[in-house]
């Protein structure tokens, strides 16, 4: 078994079409319509021509790391999605092949798959570390191996933000399509004063879970970003236990959720 | 490590083409409307065995000629470690892109995807990562770090961090890219593209040539090393998406981090691998960074005259070609560097080099403003 380590968590965020925060998701309180996010604190430029994944990553980002107390223009992120800005690349094929033009230089530019830690670390100006990683089903676990890889090395917060557009239709059947989603979650170091305190995680490793996800729709539940979801619903629970990380669609990574009375 | 490229498909290879110095670049084997010069792997490519058929790409056939090359190196290491105890982190910036285009073009003209497509299978981070565990036997932490042209770089730094917190023992780090049309267009698209081979450095260089290859590095606790890896410095620009901080601010962050880390000073690095892609833009911001840190002194090479810009495969490649002056004490010419552009006050390297080469800096700089300088050393 991989070793792993105990961390905290500082805060958490999300975006949803249903729910554009994690206050509205606590309290199941749907919108009364879909929302889009709008990348409110993006650079004005960028904005304008983020995709909608940039824009939800950020969003999530903002409201982890506000709720965290993480200063902006310091401080690490990882950012994590299995399939990116695939939508932009898609975009790009049809303008060059469907429409015989020329791709645009600005939407080629934001079709890497970092283009959303590249603009939120304009928006923040942080020069700071960040990265862009994916592991199909298996991204959140690794994004949190990542940041707790930086936690150990540096000893301070780390945002992790994963997400996933919606599908791509002309290459996913529709029994598998999935809805876009983006959530956050600020890992920190534990200082030896909090050891017995608040809500710790120990993990990535692979093991049996003893906690279930919660029911979500089926184009919640199949978002490959989904086990981030589940981990910001367990710790909202408030139960200890053994979560996967992946609805069993993944390698079986596991996060160990930890309250000191629960 | 090993690595493949236009210059060969293994160390040996790229060595011989390294000391015998012409560009490697030529005709696009893609289909693009423009005149540009590509780096493209000659020869075939390994087959992948029948139970990974569906996996079949070319970017997973450059990952298997990259095994085949370390078949005794990973039996050593998989004898050494237990497999859940090896990372897998590799990069790329285009995943199986070339084969989602040639899939979005038949569905253009038959409006359905070809017979066999799978996304899951040959388009996403996940299907390389699972040919890699099956052609490797690696089941530890793994993932595919994707942040434009340090895409590969990242992971040393990675693999470095999760084995100094006795998360794992070794990983296989690398990253591999193959050449699409929406990377040839997209370039071009900017204005950052040559139809000649590339001449960074020079007075004349006008724009990027891109290259296809890969590159893996095989890193281990607790083992006599080929070189050591010191340090990974990381940043970012904050500047601006596709374009460098015009003095090079991000990248001279990551440098000066590299050796703060290794607790270096500028004056122990003995060669610098350039990020060099050839837009004059790029290698003026680069060469302020460097010149701002390192003088005028240190001999500096960018080899993406020789390779082109490998894009997501570029910062594993450059490490490996970096390591080479360490080991094999030469360092190539930058070749198309001449005339030298006289605003450039770096000591760029026309010439091969012999010397000794205790510490070599390879430099990655990527769009999002990501910066990455492995510093490597000497045994």
């Amino acid at each position: 078994m991989t070793s792993s380590m105990e961390v905290g968590v500082a805060g958490v965020g999300l975006f949803m079409p249903d729910f554009p925060t994690v206050a509205d998701w606590h309290a199941r309180r749907r919108s009364n319509e879909p929302q889009l996010p709008t990348g409110s604190r993006l650079d004005r430029r960028a904005r304008g021509r983020s995709s909608v994944l940039t824009k939800a990553l950020a969003e999530a980002y903002f409201e982890a790391a506000d709720a965290a107390g993480v200063e902006l223009g310091e401080g690490s992120a990882v950012f994590g999605s299995a399939l990116g800005e695939v939508g932009t690349m898609l975009g790009l094929l049809n303008q060059m092949w469907r429409e015989r033009e020329e791709p645009s230089p600005m939407a080629f530019a934001l079709s890497v798959h970092n283009a959303a830690s590249g603009v939120v670390s304009i928006a923040t100006k942080n020069r700071g570390f960040t990265t862009s990683l994916g592991a199909d089903h298996d991204t959140p676990a690794m994004a949190l191996m990542e940041a707790i890889g930086l936690i150990a090395e540096r000893g301070e917060p780390v945002v992790v933000v994963c997400g996933e557009e919606p599908t791509p239709t002309a290459l996913v059947p529709d029994d598998e399509a999935w809805e876009l989603a983006a959530m956050a979650v600020v890992l920190a170091p534990l200082r030896d004063d909090e050891r017995g305190s608040d809500v710790r995680l120990r993990g990535p490793f692979k093991g049996a879970p003893t906690l279930a996800g919660p029911e979500l729709p089926p184009m919640v539940a199949r978002n490959p970003q989904v086990g981030l979801l589940d981990l910001i619903c367990a710790i909202e629970a408030g139960k200890s236990g053994i979560l996967a990380l992946d609805r069993g669609r993944g390698a079986g990574w596991c996060m160990e959720v930890l309250f000191a009375h629960g | 490590m090993t690595l493949s490229n236009a210059l060969g498909s293994s160390c040996d290879e790229v060595r011989n083409s390294l000391a015998q110095p012409e560009s490697k670049l030529g005709p696009s084997p893609v289909a693009v409307p423009f005149n540009t010069a590509v780096g493209a792997i000659h020869g075939d490519l390994p087959s992948l065995d029948a139970e990974l058929g569906l996996w079949s790409t070319r970017l997973t056939r450059i990952a298997k000629q990259l095994v085949l090359n370390l078949d005794s190196e990973l039996a050593a290491l998989r004898g050494r470690w237990r497999p859940e105890r090896i990372a897998l982190i590799l990069g790329t910036s285009t995943a199986g892109a070339e084969t989602t285009e040639a899939a979005f073009q038949h569905f253009l003209a038959t409006g359905k995807l070809p017979e066999g497509y799978d996304l899951w299978r040959q388009h996403t981070y996940g299907a390389v990562l699972h040919v890699m565990r099956s052609l490797t036997g690696a089941q530890g932490p793994g993932w595919v770090v994707s942040t434009a042209c340090t895409s590969s770089a990242k992971p040393l730094a990675t693999a470095q961090r999760l084995m100094g917190a006795g998360l794992i023992d070794a990983a296989i780090v690398g990253g591999i890219d193959t050449l699409c049309a929406m990377t040839l267009c997209g370039f071009n698209a900017l204005g950052a593209l040559s139809a000649k081979p590339c001449r960074p450095f020079s007075k004349a260089r006008d724009g990027i040539s891109i290259g296809e290859g890969g590159a893996l590095l095989l890193l281990e606790r607790d083992v006599e090393p080929i070189v050591w890896l010191d340090s990974v410095g990381e940043s970012s620009d904050a500047y601006h998406i596709s374009a460098p901080h015009p003095q090079g601010l991000g990248a001279q962050l990551a440098m000066q981090r590299a050796l703060d880390r290794a607790g270096c000073s500028p004056a122990d690095v003995d060669h610098i691998n350039a990020h060099g892609t050839g837009t004059p833009h790029n290698d003026s911001a680069e060469a302020n960074a460097i010149h701002e840190l390192f003088g005028d002194e240190v001999p500096v090479v960018s080899t993406k005259g020789y390779t082109g810009h490998t894009l997501g495969a570029a910062g594993a490649t450059e490490a490996v070609l970096a390591s080479f002056a360490l080991t094999d004490g030469w360092i190539p010419a930058s070749p198309g560097a001449t005339p030298v552009d006289e605003r450039i006050t770096i000591n760029i390297a026309t010439e091969r080099r012999a010397g000794s080469f205790r510490r070599v800096l390879s430099n990655s700089f990527a769009f999002g403003g990501n910066n990455v300088s492995v510093l490597l050393r000497s045994v």
